[in-house]
């Protein structure tokens, strides 16, 4: 019996244990998925259980679920997919056609990689804390154009907010800037950064103070 | 392994949308039984479920199909939700909810028993004690916390923990044969 794991790696693997088992209470949780995210040893030993316990999911029975997929994409995708035309026509054809020209002229004249196009500046006040959002494809690019990240045990998370509905966390604001698959927001909708527990808000909702808040073409 | 619905979180991490739909339509009914059984409520679980299909198309890209199968990691983003939200909550002031998760504990081993699937998890359950292996169901499928398990099963909080953590490491040793 030599090859035992040491104990802390024994007391590691049971943590991750009671991580996936859902024992914990909401800071040990917390601290649990902040560390998954520095600790790529520790995020396989949480895998690892899920795989394990997962034996356990058939002890689920489905129940019918209602279609929340409009919901769902009214939240993730601003603005909708292109609809195929519903019909054909020579001057729909040519229409296109000229847009297409214009497109490619287009192309020509801004030749090059993605281009950034700002999308809201999130600031305080004196602008001693300031994110700078822009698109780029089919992403967001957020940089702290000023000031620092928030203190050791917190960090900054960016959400975005579309009328009347809750906010959608698109992930955490840390040393390097944050790139997440997300459409440019339209005009009207909110985009919020609040402070929240290292590892991120645990409930999918801001729980800590919202400390800049900015909307989209205003 | 052929693993479809692997392939379709995939092609979500590609910003395939067409894909999400599918993805939503084959496994929504399994998510929302996962919500239902564990937040208790129908208005909450349809909400947490909008959460978790956005989690899953933002998130997409970290799944890793070497760890696990598709199925097994939209039920975890399900999970830690329920959980997140079960945790966040006050704690109940009447055992009447415990009482209806007891009531439903045994459908669950049935249902393990039919399906040759999990066989080797309910081979590995049979090695535990009948209470300690309910206490990691009622963890696992209803979301139960240490201070609840304990109160149902009339142990100081203390020896829910022993039980769950020996639990745990039999498991292991049974699941990893």
């Amino acid at each position: 019996m030599t090859d035992l794991p040491p104990p802390d790696h024994e007391a590691d693997d049971l943590l991750a244990a009671e991580y996936v088992l859902g024992v914990l209470d909401l800071p040990e949780r917390a601290a649990a998925e902040a560390r998954a995210k520095r600790e790529p040893g520790f995020a396989a030993r949480i895998a690892d259980w899920e795989a394990r316990l997962g034996g356990l999911n058939d002890g689920f029975d489905d129940a019918p679920a209602p279609d929340l997929l409009p919901r769902i994409e009214a939240r993730l995708f601003p603005s909708p997919a292109p609809q195929p035309a519903p019909g054909w026509s020579p001057l729909r054809w040519l229409s296109g056609m000229a847009f297409g020209a214009t497109l490619v002229l287009l192309a020509l004249v801004t030749l090059g990689p993605p281009r950034l196009a700002p999308v809201a500046l999130l600031a305080t006040a004196d602008n001693r804390l300031a994110y700078e959002v822009a698109s780029v494809g089919d992403s967001l690019r957020v940089t702290r154009v000023a000031g620092v990240p928030a203190v050791e045990g917190q960090v900054h998370e960016l959400w975005v907010i579309a009328p009347g509905a809750a906010p959608v966390s698109l992930g955490l604001l840390e040393d390097d800037p944050l790139i997440v698959t997300y459409p440019t927001p339209p005009a009207g909708w909110v985009l919020a950064v609040s402070v929240e527990p290292a590892g991120g808000s645990t409930t999918g909702q801001p729980t800590g103070p919202v400390i800049l808040t900015a909307q989209v073409g205003t | 392994m052929d693993d479809p619905v692997a392939d379709l979180i995939a092609k979500c991490a590609a910003a395939d949308r067409a894909a999400f739909r599918s993805l939503y339509r084959s496994t929504s009914a399994k998510l929302m039984g996962v919500l239902l059984r564990m937040l208790g409520e129908r208005a909450e679980a349809e909400d947490a479920l909008q959460e978790v299909y956005t989690r899953v198309w933002l998130r997409a890209g970290r799944y890793d199909p070497t760890k696990g199968r598709g199925m097994t990691w939209l039920i975890a983003v399900a999970r830690n939700l329920a959980i997140d939200r079960l945790r966040a909550r006050p704690l109940p002031s009447s055992d009447d909810g415990l009482d209806a998760v007891a009531d439903s504990a045994p459908r669950a081993e049935n249902r393990l028993v039919a399906q040759g699937e999990a066989r080797r998890m309910v081979d590995c359950f049979a090695t535990l004690e009948p209470d300690r292996a309910s206490a990691v169901r009622g963890a696992y499928l209803d979301g139960l916390s240490y201070v609840q398990l304990a109160e149902r099963h009339a142990v100081p909080l203390n020896t829910m923990r022993t039980w769950l953590r020996r639990s745990l490491l039999k498991l292991r040793e049974c699941l990893d044969q």
